[in-house]
């Protein structure tokens, strides 16, 4: 400190000043503290907040510019790729994550995801506690649970992509957009739900509702899904098989296509558990998309019909190792009756290490050679291999099976 | 198709006639029977031999807390790990927590154990306190007046046969407790090593004292650093008795014991979890026999 200061009378002034103010300030903290902390406190009613942030380092054999070029027959693929983009270090998402009780009637559930390009509202939904009937309702932004895979956030995959099938019918994220969605539960000695929603649409990969040029938007809600999923237990085993149907607009500007789209699903789970900590779970999907309509760049009509599946196999060890195997394919690729190549294939074999249950390390590689390079007209083999952190803290509520 | 689901609708009904319950482990089944008699018919969600803080949400789970009109809990964040989507899954407005027909037992119970600051970096830690309050046989009659209260509160008609169904118990109960107390007071003061905190009810009601876990933070699975550490403890104290659950693997305590020449007990913590413990009373007959002749 500049030793005239000292002597500054303005300065001087300041620090009595304070000095007298100060004791004021505490007594006033101190009571307001008081008062507050004991007759209005809500703290008590902080919901639930969870921090997940999940990052990689990914090495690929191609070029990050590369895939811009790289589309799966018919599809074109990749739109965007949502985790592991780039070559190197990924931040594939903080995830905040918010839950409570509203009052007797609701829950709230809000899912947000931060990244380098911005936030993105994951998921914001209400749910119903207490209908009768065995009924539930959600409404606002989710997940569908058209499937297996699609409800199940980027954290609870067993693997650190998307399937293949997923990715390219669905684009990374998903079936996921506004609407409402009402689930029952038959009265039925095994396991029995049947659920629909209305969507406002999808998220343009196989649905989506714009108007364009001479295209005109459908009435919204221009997507609906329905499902039936059932389960049962033989001693430790569950078995768990769902069928799942899509059909809505597909008006897509991007995509210069005015379309619909009718989205097949099968699902089935085997999941054996040894004991408190290990299991080996086997679990297949299988996706059939039937597109039609005009493709109305080039003013003609246009016809895919597309089937691709995964089948994956995931060992636990105990609380700490895990690994597994999945082999996913395209084994149907006909546009307008013509047969495209449909031995698209890709392999993944991962394994884990879990501290706690609140980190986890995973490694990853695969090799595809289910997509084809635009320049040079020829299947482009992949390989990559992803380390992947994913870490999470605060309260997270537990998954549901 | 349709008259066979209006079949289905028309049996559904009959198998109600009874009060659903659903409890989340076999000890409270074992008293919701005790209690609720011909009244109540009683579903149990998780295995007695299997970990109590990991039972898989499974659907059929889903079906069973869809089905009740009470749901009892053992509470202090036990089920935290398994219960929530169950409830939430279950589509079932009767069973919501808030609602007569939701049972924490917890709240019946003083808890121990409960820690003055908490943090994810000392493992698996329940913040409420020790939620395993099943250890202790001299809890259970109180936890039967719990369920005798919330059964007559869903089903007042029978609200008579709950009162006396609890208080049978409760006289026979006393009986066994005596037995219980004498068989274990030449154990007061003994000092043990557990592999989780899973007894420390039990140890606390009879005398005697926990020095240290085999596990090295709650949840977390052993490290050969801690090992060595607690075998010096062990050889420090006079150690000779390790209790070990049935759900952790035991080739931790049996290294121990062999370094220290400590007896392994394997000590059931809930009705089922291993084959003499087949009722509640055989539950801590078994527990009290184990202990006392290693």
């Amino acid at each position: 400190m500049d030793a005239r200061m000292l002597y500054n009378g303005e300065f001087m002034k300041k620090i009595v000043l304070t000095a007298a103010l100060l004791p004021l300030f505490v007594w006033a903290q101190e009571s307001s503290y008081t008062a507050y902390s004991s007759s209005f406190n809500q703290s008590a009613f902080i919901p639930d907040i969870a921090l997940i942030v999940d990052t990689t380092y990914t090495n690929r054999n191609i070029k990050d510019n590369q895939q811009e070029n790289l589309s799966l027959l018919g599809t074109e693929y990749p739109e965007y790729v949502e985790f592991n983009t780039n070559n190197g270090f990924n931040l594939n998402y903080a995830e905040l994550s918010l839950h409570s009780d509203v009052d007797q009637v609701f829950e709230l559930d809000g899912v947000f995801h931060f990244n380098t390009e911005g936030v993105e509202i994951e998921e914001a939904y209400f749910t119903t506690r207490a209908l009768p009937w065995h009924l539930r309702l959600k409404g606002g932004k989710f997940k569908s649970d058209f499937g297996r895979h699609n409800h199940q956030h980027q954290h609870a995959w067993d693997f650190a992509d998307a399937p293949l099938v997923y990715t390219t019918f669905l684009s990374p994220e998903g079936l996921n957009n506004a609407g409402l969605q009402l689930q029952w539960l038959a009265p039925t000695p095994w396991y029995m739900m049947a659920g629909v929603e209305l969507m406002q649409s999808g998220n343009g990969a196989s649905f989506s509702n714009e108007s364009f040029d001479n295209v005109e938007a459908a009435r919204a809600p221009a997507l609906t899904v329905g499902y039936l999923k059932n389960s049962f237990d033989i001693d430790d085993t569950t078995i768990l098989f769902g069928v799942s149907a899509a059909t809505g607009d597909f008006k897509s500007e991007e995509k210069a296509v005015d379309a619909r789209t009718k989205l097949y699903g099968a699902d089935l789970l085997v999941k054996s558990y040894f004991n408190s900590y290990s299991y080996l779970g086997w679990q297949s999907e299988l996706l059939y998309r039937d597109m039609s309509g005009s493709d109305v760049a080039a003013d003609s009509d246009f016809a895919i019909k597309q089937a691709g599946a995964y089948s994956q196999l995931v060992y636990a060890y105990n609380r700490n190792w895990r690994a597994g195997v999945r082999y996913d394919t395209i084994f149907k690729n006909e546009i307008d009756g013509d047969k495209q190549s449909d031995n698209l294939d890709k392999y993944t074999l991962m394994a884990e290490y879990n501290p706690s249950e609140f980190s986890r390390l995973r490694a990853q590689y695969s090799h595809s050679s289910a997509f084809e390079d635009a320049t040079t007209g020829n299947i482009q083999d992949i390989n990559e291999f992803i380390l992947e952190l994913n870490i999470a803290i605060g309260s997270h509520g537990a998954h549901a099976f | 198709m349709q008259k066979y689901l209006f079949l289905l609708l028309l049996i559904v009904p009959a198998l109600f006639a009874k009060v659903q319950v659903a409890v989340s482990y076999p000890y409270i089944a074992a008293l919701t029977k005790a209690v609720g008699g011909d009244n109540v018919e009683v579903a149990t969600l998780a295995k007695g031999n299997w970990d109590p803080h990991f039972v898989v949400p499974r659907p059929s789970l889903i079906r069973q807390v869809a089905q009740a009109d009470l749901l009892i809990i053992n509470g202090a964040q036990l089920e935290i790990g398994w219960m929530p989507p169950l409830i939430a899954k279950s589509n079932n407005a009767r069973i919501q927590p808030g609602t007569k027909g939701f049972l924490d037992l917890s709240h019946f119970v003083t808890l121990i154990n409960k820690p003055s600051s908490v943090s994810r970096s000392g493992g698996d830690i329940h913040p409420d306190g020790n939620p395993h309050f099943s250890t202790d046989p001299f809890i259970m009659p109180s936890l039967a007046d719990a369920i005798a209260a919330q059964l007559t509160r869903i089903d007042p008609e029978h609200a008579a046969a709950y009162q006396n169904n609890a208080e049978a118990f409760t006289q026979q109960w006393k009986q066994k407790l005596a037995v219980w107390e004498k068989e274990m007071a030449p154990l007061k003061g003994k000092k043990v090593v557990q592999y989780h905190e899973l007894y420390n009810y039990f140890l606390k009601r009879f005398g005697l004292v926990s020095i240290g876990n085999i596990e090295p933070l709650p949840g977390i699975n052993p490290s050969s650093r801690h090992t060595m550490e607690l075998i010096d403890q062990m050889k420090a104290q006079n150690v000779t008795l390790i209790l070990q659950d049935v759900y952790h693997n035991p080739k931790t305590a049996a290294y121990i014991a062999e370094k220290t020449g400590a007896h392994v007990v394997t000590l059931p913590h809930d009705v089922d979890a291993v084959h003499e413990a087949d009722t509640l009373e055989n539950l801590y007959n078994t527990m009290v026999e184990r202990v006392t002749q290693p």
